[in-house]
């Protein structure tokens, strides 16, 4: 099975020249003024009630936006950045590795040899996250190859230790069971004296209380 | 407002009988034959309805007196009243230096007074905010420097294995910080633990908590809770901001520092007990606005536990108190973060906007919502009763300050255990989203790429917890993960309040309602699988965390206000209400709030709104003290010295009476005077021989009772020779000429209402001919209470 990247997204890659295009083109629309006394920009772009032209152009610079292409590709729009290209050669490096194991059934011997290159990959989109110079295409291939990585060929690290962790648990969820008990049998109980304090005889308001309770 | 010499605390550690002086009994052993007491029952409980059967005639007979010399002791319960709470002297003395004072006074004099009482308050307001600021700064770094060493030595022992490494690790940290600040609130100040709502709950009720409004108590208190919530102990930070505030106002109120020994001379009017418990309610209130961004919030919590002495300008100050807190903190937040001017953290916990559109409610939804309030009131009855026979092992069995730092230890150390074990033992891994900002992702097992989703629940500080849960789009929680979440906390929360940190219980209810709250609204999308999107379970969080802490602390108009202002919508109100309703009247039905809870445990002379249901048959006469320690209007010191220093009886405030020529007989009474007051005269030594050696000298006025205040020295510290005990005093000009009194006749109620609207501490009992029969003090009013069997009667006790 090859692994293409044909599922990826490649919007900035495949677009950035025509959308150059279409910025030049839009920003080239001049505010002259023709014969009848309206604007070439106001024509053309408020012709009609839905705005068609403006509310598409518009929709389409929020997409490059959103995808971040602006920082995928050189200034001008005419190249990829050294960084997109940089991280494209390790992607490739990381998929043909996983190529060339792909062949044997058993994956153990694909996570051990092509542990190195993944790591090296994941290091660069990390160091790339934190520049920020990250888009659509890098994020859409990374999360691909992890994927691969974790899902299909399950190398991902399994969980070992189970019995340490137990162990360890166990005696900390213990400790507090002998502290409360220690302290149960040895400390003296807190205990209060009473204290009486000084009433009055009421003699003649006994015999108040005492209709109303009898 | 004597604070006589012995130390007295708080917490479970009371007065060892080893230590210092004998503790004063009140007629304990010696004048027992004298006495005729009414119960001996060998229970704590004596029912008033069965008088009848006993002769209150009748001498006591010799079996009797002999039971009476040894003062019985049981173990500590929650029917006991303590003798060490005292009341405040709210109520002023206008004895005639007062009012010299105030006939010297000009009108300009008065509208000074009034401009720097608001002067005090906005003081009070933004000293209490810059305190909130600066826990919350130094509790983010700290906070955030564990969680990343733990994260870090997380990661690398995921892929090498010795993952339990880890774990003790993080145990650890945990114990390290907590048992810093552990020792400071053991051994240094026990009033500081817990939350201090109660304390202050108690204050603004009228008791004087010893030692709960010194600088020494704020700073172990800050200190404490820094360590608290960095330790990762299931705690909040908000309820001992209201304890700070309350000992800011205290403080600078007072113009002056007694432990730093300074003296700014200024607020010389307030250094009374009137002025202080005022300013000390705009306090709490500064400080409950400081830690929810809610002003009018904490002027309502304020209302709700103080409002026996409210009047309007008083609630316009603490308004204003309450708003300069609250505008303090953004402020000063806003300029930590970089963004000065933002204003956008109004309160230490901040649980995010609730937009309006998507956090609609329908009304078919209500009854929903008052089922969760009920639950959330079951549950919480659960955890008080828990908390409540917890604590009463601690007080009997956990006193002594190195075993309650190792309790604390081993509670930090557990909870880290329990984190540790979720985290590992999970399964649920979530891709992270961009809204969510986790600080901490731990990946531990999963996926690359996906993180633990337990682990944004337990490797992160509660508030941030709530606010995921609060915030976090639909499908981001595993119900398995929350259900086990919520019963794992519930009892950690349990176990943490009322150990022996600085901690408030806030912000872990709000965590356990919102986490089963989003679970039901999970539940709730399942069942109804029609449209997907209307039980947002954001929504449903909100409303489980009201419940549970509706449940637990059982304060509804204030904590309405306070959700409402801290979600910044006001939307919610009429759920929230009902939600806070329904939960206080099913919790109310098993067991009352924590707060309340605690504060019968510290067995402290708390008096409700109004004196118990059918205790009309009650009078002045059974409830008085009986017969009263009075002086005459012209004593001698000797004797004075000789009541003072009388140890086995702790009087604090006497009648004072016309001469008597038998002493059998009662006196007339004409006025009412303190312990302070007579302790400041002694040592001013203000005797009528000295009158005319004194016409040279400055004759005593009020600001000498205001030096004094409010550490008044001992009577052991005051030295009185053979030659002056036989001089007199004169205690005209200084008693409180025109007391306060009730005929004897005055049923119950109608005392306690006199008592609690007008916050008196002695309340003199006359006959009709105006001669003193009895005193009543606050011992004598909170005794009583209703019980499940009718009228029941608290015992005094040495604590």
């Amino acid at each position: 099975m090859r692994f293409s990247r044909d599922l990826d997204c490649h919007v900035c890659e495949n677009c950035y020249i025509q959308y150059r295009n279409l910025q030049e083109i839009y920003h080239n629309i001049s505010d002259q003024v023709g014969p009848t006394n309206v604007s070439c920009k106001d024509s053309l772009l408020r012709s009609d009630r839905l705005m068609l032209v403006f509310v598409l152009f518009d929709n389409l610079r929020d997409i490059w936006i959103l995808s971040g292409c602006d920082r995928c590709v050189a200034e001008g729009l005419h190249s990829l950045t050294n960084d997109t290209l940089y991280y494209m050669a390790a992607l490739n490096q990381s998929l043909s590795c996983f190529e060339k194991h792909q062949q044997q059934g058993n994956h153990s011997e694909l996570c051990k040899d092509c542990k190195t290159t993944y790591k090296g990959l994941n290091e660069l989109y990390s160091r790339m996250e934190k520049n920020k110079t990250l888009c659509i295409d890098i994020e859409d291939a990374m999360n691909m190859t992890r994927r691969l990585w974790s899902k299909n060929f399950n190398c991902s690290f399994p969980r070992e230790e189970t019995v340490p962790v137990i162990a360890v648990s166990s005696f900390m969820l213990f400790l507090p069971i002998i502290f409360y008990l220690s302290s149960f049998l040895h400390s003296e109980q807190k205990k209060r004296k009473l204290i009486h304090p000084k009433r009055a005889k009421s003699n003649n308001s006994l015999i108040n209380i005492q209709d109303k309770y009898s | 407002m004597a604070n006589i010499t012995k130390k007295v605390s708080w917490s479970s550690r009371g007065d060892d009988p080893a230590q210092g002086e004998g503790t004063p009994l009140l007629n304990g052993a010696t004048e027992a034959a004298r006495c005729t007491t009414r119960q001996f029952s060998g229970g704590n409980i004596f029912r008033i309805g069965r008088m009848s059967t006993v002769d209150l005639e009748e001498e006591t007979n010799t079996e009797e007196d002999s039971v009476l010399s040894r003062p019985k002791e049981i173990p500590h319960n929650e029917k006991l009243l303590s003798l060490k709470y005292e009341s405040l002297d709210y109520d002023n003395s206008e004895n005639q230096l007062f009012l010299e004072e105030e006939r010297r006074m000009s009108y300009m004099g008065f509208r000074c007074l009034e401009i720097s009482r608001w002067v005090v308050c906005g003081l009070i307001g933004f000293l209490t905010g810059l305190i909130a600021c600066f826990i919350d700064i130094v509790v983010e770094n700290l906070a955030g420097v564990k969680y990343q060493v733990v994260k870090q030595n997380i990661e690398k022992f995921t892929e090498v294995g010795g993952l339990s490494i880890s774990l003790i690790l993080w145990a650890v940290l945990n114990s390290v910080f907590v048992m810093m600040g552990s020792v400071m609130v053991a051994f240094f100040e026990p009033i500081a633990a817990g939350s201090g709502i109660p304390q202050i709950k108690c204050y603004l009720n009228g008791v004087k908590i010893p030692r709960v409004v010194r600088l020494k108590t704020l700073v172990v208190k800050v200190f404490g809770v820094i360590c608290s919530v960095a330790g990762g102990l299931a705690v909040g930070k908000e309820g001992p901001m209201i304890h700070s505030g309350a000992v800011v106002a205290a403080g600078v109120s007072q113009g002056r520092s007694t432990s730093l020994k300074k003296d700014f001379k200024i607020f010389e009017y307030f250094r009374r007990d009137t002025e202080k418990r005022d300013f000390v309610s705009a306090g709490a209130a500064a400080g409950v606005s400081a830690a929810f961004g809610a002003p009018v919030g904490g002027v309502l919590f304020s209302l709700e536990e103080g409002a026996s002495f409210w009047n309007q300008m008083l609630t316009w100050r603490i308004f204003f108190a309450s708003m300069m807190s609250t505008f303090t903190l953004n402020f000063f937040l806003s300029i930590y973060h970089g963004k000065t001017g933002d204003l956008s953290n109004p309160g230490l916990i901040n649980f995010g906007r609730f937009e309006s559109d998507s956090v609609e409610y329908n009304l078919y939804e209500i009854p929903i919502f008052i089922v969760m309030g009920a639950l959330g009131g079951v549950l919480g009855a659960l955890f008080n009763v828990l908390n409540y026979w917890l604590t009463i092992f601690r007080i009997r069995y956990v006193h002594r300050p190195c075993l309650q730092v190792m309790e604390a230890m081993l509670v930090a150390a557990v909870t880290a255990t329990v984190s540790f074990a979720m985290i590992y033992f999970s399964n649920d891994c979530q891709p992270l989203g961009e809204d969510q900002a986790e600080e901490y992702p731990l990946q531990l097992f999963c996926a690359d790429g996906e993180y633990n989703s337990m682990a944004s629940a337990f490797f992160n500080t509660p508030e941030r917890s709530v606010r995921s849960l609060f915030h976090n789009p639909p499908g981001s929680y595993n119900p398995l993960t929350l259900g086990v979440f919520t019963l794992s906390y519930f009892f950690l929360a349990c176990w943490t309040y009322g150990l022996t940190v600085s901690a408030g219980v806030f912000i872990p209810s709000m965590l356990i309602g919102a986490a089963w709250g989003r679970l039901f609204g999970i539940l709730l999308s399942t069942i109804s699988s029609s449209t997907a999107t209307w039980p947002d379970p954001g929504k449903y969080a909100l409303i489980g965390a009201a419940a549970q802490l509706g449940g637990i602390v059982r304060m509804t108009l204030s904590l309405t206000v306070i959700m409402v202002e801290a979600t910044g919508n006001v939307t919610y109100g009429l759920p929230i209400m009902l939600v806070l309703m329904t939960a206080k009247i099913v919790g109310d039905y098993f067991i009352e709030g924590l707060y309340d809870v605690h504060i019968k445990l510290q067995s402290v002379p708390f008096l409700h709104w109004e004196a118990p249901a059918t205790s009309h048959s009650l009078t002045a006469r059974e409830v008085m003290s009986s017969p009263v320690t009075s002086f005459n209007r012209i004593e001698k010191v000797g004797t004075i010295v000789d009541i003072l220093s009388n140890t086995t009886t702790n009087h604090n405030g006497f009648p004072v009476v016309n001469e008597l020529i038998d002493h059998n007989e009662l006196g007339k009474i004409c006025g009412l005077i303190l312990r302070s007051q007579l302790i400041v005269l002694l040592k001013h030594k203000v005797f009528v021989e000295r009158a005319r050696s004194r016409l040279n000298q400055r004759k005593l006025q009020l600001k000498d009772f205001r030096d004094a205040y409010p550490r008044f020295p001992p009577i052991q510290s005051i030295h009185v020779s053979q030659d002056e005990r036989e001089c007199m005093m004169d205690l005209t000009e200084f008693m409180n000429p025109t007391p306060y009194t009730v005929p004897q006749e005055t049923s119950l109620p109608r005392v306690f209402k006199l008592f609690r609207a007008l916050g008196l501490r002695h309340l003199v009992v006359v006959d009709n001919e105006n001669r003193v029969v009895g005193l009543v003090t606050r011992k004598d009013l909170a005794r009583y209470h209703l019980g499940k069997h009718g009228l029941e009667e608290m015992q005094l006790a040495q604590t």
